[in-house]
């Protein structure tokens, strides 16, 4: 077992780490891990650990993805996948501060993706349509 | 040297200085859809109108290669001359002359049209193109940089500053422009930017395009940076003709009056169906904005960043008069950081150089969120209210509809000093909603009712009919004047023809301290 202290983004865990499978770890083996270990928390834990909600919504290269301005609820949705639309065409309704805002298409294409459904409630930055 | 002779020899080094880094530079700079230093303040200016200054000036660098390195002009060309007959005072970087970059004596040139533009009370435009500081002379260069911002600084507020990137303009370079009213942009053509795509590859790994990081419409859209993107250059020179076509010389003049030949009585019926009967459906405030305008003529400045704020210029009866309004179409029209900053700013700009100022409202409130908090919207909203009060221009508001809590007040209320406050039928003044409110003030009465549902409508009802007016404010005098929306252009006219004469000073003091 194997006691490690990461920071990710500013907070400091402490880990433990167990090797299985194997016998018992033999002193050589250790004294290579620790140099390794050392400089591993900040390069790799720490970006990958901010880039994580980003990966959750990937939209492929060439794509274009529509994202809520504002928190709000799904009122509409007036385009379905598959349904080829130009920059500027109405796509759906977002109603947020008591306003029923009017979100366009910010280019053309094909619509490849809706991903909310009406009544949705939706946070800023959210993905809500992906044209192709 | 015969008398004919020293005239040949004026002759010949005006060509030879008019021709700044040769032929084959200027074909490479036309390849490139760019115009030459020259060929771009022609453009700009009224035909024949320009005189150059500091046309013979040469560095005095003995560094590295540049002992005996001839550079035409220094690399900038400067001078003054008309725009629709008006005095303005221009220099333009000449990118064929070492790369435009910037060394002590090209720094002095800028300076001395900066100095004869502030004597004199008259617009300078800087058209930006240069590699950046000239690496050769060392902090020689730097201090040129510096001595400029600072000339900048000087005349901010006493006369109009316009920047115009044309090309490449790095590091240090743009400061200048930044701190000047209004910076033009050409799509696919200007950079701006601190650090290039390089450093920012090498120090964080991220992969950018020149145009993504620091092109026309990243900071026409995204950074702010910019207030104009023009498609090509003649484009460009059009536009800046266009806003100096509003602008007065200076802070001591009035704007010109432009006979318009658009009657000042003008109603506009249209008006009167803007208002959708749905109070949460938008519309385009725009339409609002041009119908009261002479010829439905709105110079928007910043038109692609923070549109949930409209800023710009129109003519009303001749007049100029600066324009802000929120615009219900984006973001429902809410005020947060972005909207904030442009909206102050512009204020500030008008208020300077004594252009009246007309607010049409339509605003629901700040925009709620985390990232708006966490970014300051405290401090930055609050520079729409330092704007405004400190203000001493004449003050117009118009509110269309909705105007509610915090906002209602930064939307230039009586309150802040707007000089007459004019609200639409259609206005709705309160603290919040009338659902929001109807839940707190009845909350006992709801929940205490036989049918809570039932109960909770009818008293949103009995608030909205009572509070969501304009006649609450009416009867404070918050609202000076109910009106129709066709009469909306006659009474501003009217109004503005009212205050013309209007004298309002402030505190003595060194200066105020705006929230930054």
């Amino acid at each position: 077992m194997k006691k490690f202290q990461i920071t990710v983004n500013g907070k400091a865990y402490e880990v433990e780490v167990e090797e299985l499978g194997g016998s018992s770890a033999p002193a050589p083996r250790a004294a290579v891990a620790a140099p390794v270990a050392a400089p591993a928390p900040k390069v790799a834990v720490a970006p990958a650990a901010a880039s994580a909600p980003k990966a959750a919504v990937p939209v492929s290269a060439g794509s274009e993805a529509i994202t809520a301005p504002m928190p709000g609820k799904i009122m509409s949705i007036k385009v379905s996948v598959g349904q080829a639309i130009t920059e500027g065409d109405l796509v759906l309704t977002l109603e947020a501060m008591k306003m029923e805002n009017e979100i366009f298409a910010g280019a053309s294409g094909t619509v490849k993706e809706i991903r909310v459904s009406q009544g949705a409630a939706v946070n800023p930055g959210d993905v809500l349509v992906v044209i192709g | 040297m015969s008398t004919r002779a020293n005239i040949e020899e004026l002759n010949e080094r005006n060509k030879k200085m008019e021709l700044g880094g040769g032929q084959k530079a200027i074909d490479s700079q036309h390849q490139k859809g760019k115009l030459t230093a020259r060929e771009r303040i022609e453009k700009l200016l009224d035909p024949g109108s320009f005189t150059e200054l500091d046309k013979f000036v040469v560095h005095r660098c003995v560094n590295f290669d540049m002992a005996g390195k001839e550079a035409p002009g220094e690399g900038v060309v400067t001078g003054y001359g008309t725009v629709d007959g008006r005095l303005v005072y221009v220099f333009a970087q000449d990118f064929t002359v070492l790369g435009g970059s910037l060394g002590e004596m090209h720094a002095q040139k800028i300076c001395k049209v900066q100095e004869l533009a502030m004597k004199v009370g008259a617009p300078i435009i800087g058209m930006n193109d240069s590699g950046g500081a000239r690496i050769q002379e060392a902090v020689d260069s730097l201090r040129g940089f510096g001595d400029i911002f600072y000339r900048n600084v000087m005349a901010s507020g006493v006369i109009p500053q316009i920047s115009v990137i044309l090309g490449p303009c790095a590091g240090g370079a743009v400061y200048s422009p930044a701190l000047t009213d209004f910076v033009f942009m050409v799509k696919n053509t200007s950079r701006m930017f601190i650090t290039g795509p390089q450093v920012i590859k090498a120090v964080t790994g991220e992969e950018v395009t020149e145009e993504e990081l620091g092109g026309a419409m990243t900071h026409n859209r995204t950074s702010g940076v910019a207030h104009f993107a023009a498609e090509d250059e003649e484009d460009c020179m059009n536009q800046i003709r266009m806003l100096l076509s509003y602008l007065p010389a200076n802070n001591l003049e009035e704007a010109p009056f432009v006979e318009t030949g658009d009657n000042a009585e003008r109603m506009d019926m249209d008006l009167n169906e803007i208002i959708p009967d749905n109070p949460n459906a938008p519309y385009d405030m725009i339409d609002v904005v041009k119908k009261v305008a002479d010829n439905g003529e709105f110079f928007q400045t910043m038109k692609y960043y923070a549109a949930n704020m409209l800023t710009g210029f129109i003519r009303l009866d001749g007049r100029t008069v600066g324009i802000i309004a929120n615009q219900p179409k984006v973001l429902a029209g809410c005020l947060d950081i972005n909207a904030s900053d442009k909206a102050a700013r512009f204020i500030r700009f008008c208020d300077a150089f004594n252009i009246s100022i007309v607010t049409f409202v339509d605003v629901p409130g700040y925009m709620p969120g985390t990232n708006q908090e966490f970014g300051g919207i405290i401090r930055h909203g609050a520079k729409i209210l330092y704007a405004y009060s400190e203000a001493t221009v004449p003050k117009l508001t118009v509110i269309t509809r909705k105007s509610y809590g915090g906002a209602y007040i930064g939307m230039c209320s009586r309150h802040l000093g707007a000089d007459q406050v004019f609200a639409w039928p259609t206005a709705e003044i309160a603290v919040m909603g009338a659902e929001g409110a109807a839940n707190i003030i009845f909350r006992k009465e709801i929940n205490s009712a036989e049918n809570p549902a039932e109960k909770r409508n009818e008293l949103i009802e009995d608030y909205r009919k009572r509070f969501a007016t304009p006649y609450y404010a009416a009867e404070r005098g918050y609202v000076d004047q109910v009106i129709q929306p066709e009469e909306t252009r006659p009474r501003l006219a009217n109004a503005l023809e009212m205050l013309s004469t209007k004298r309002e000073t402030r505190p003595a003091k060194k200066h105020g301290n705006i929230p930054l």
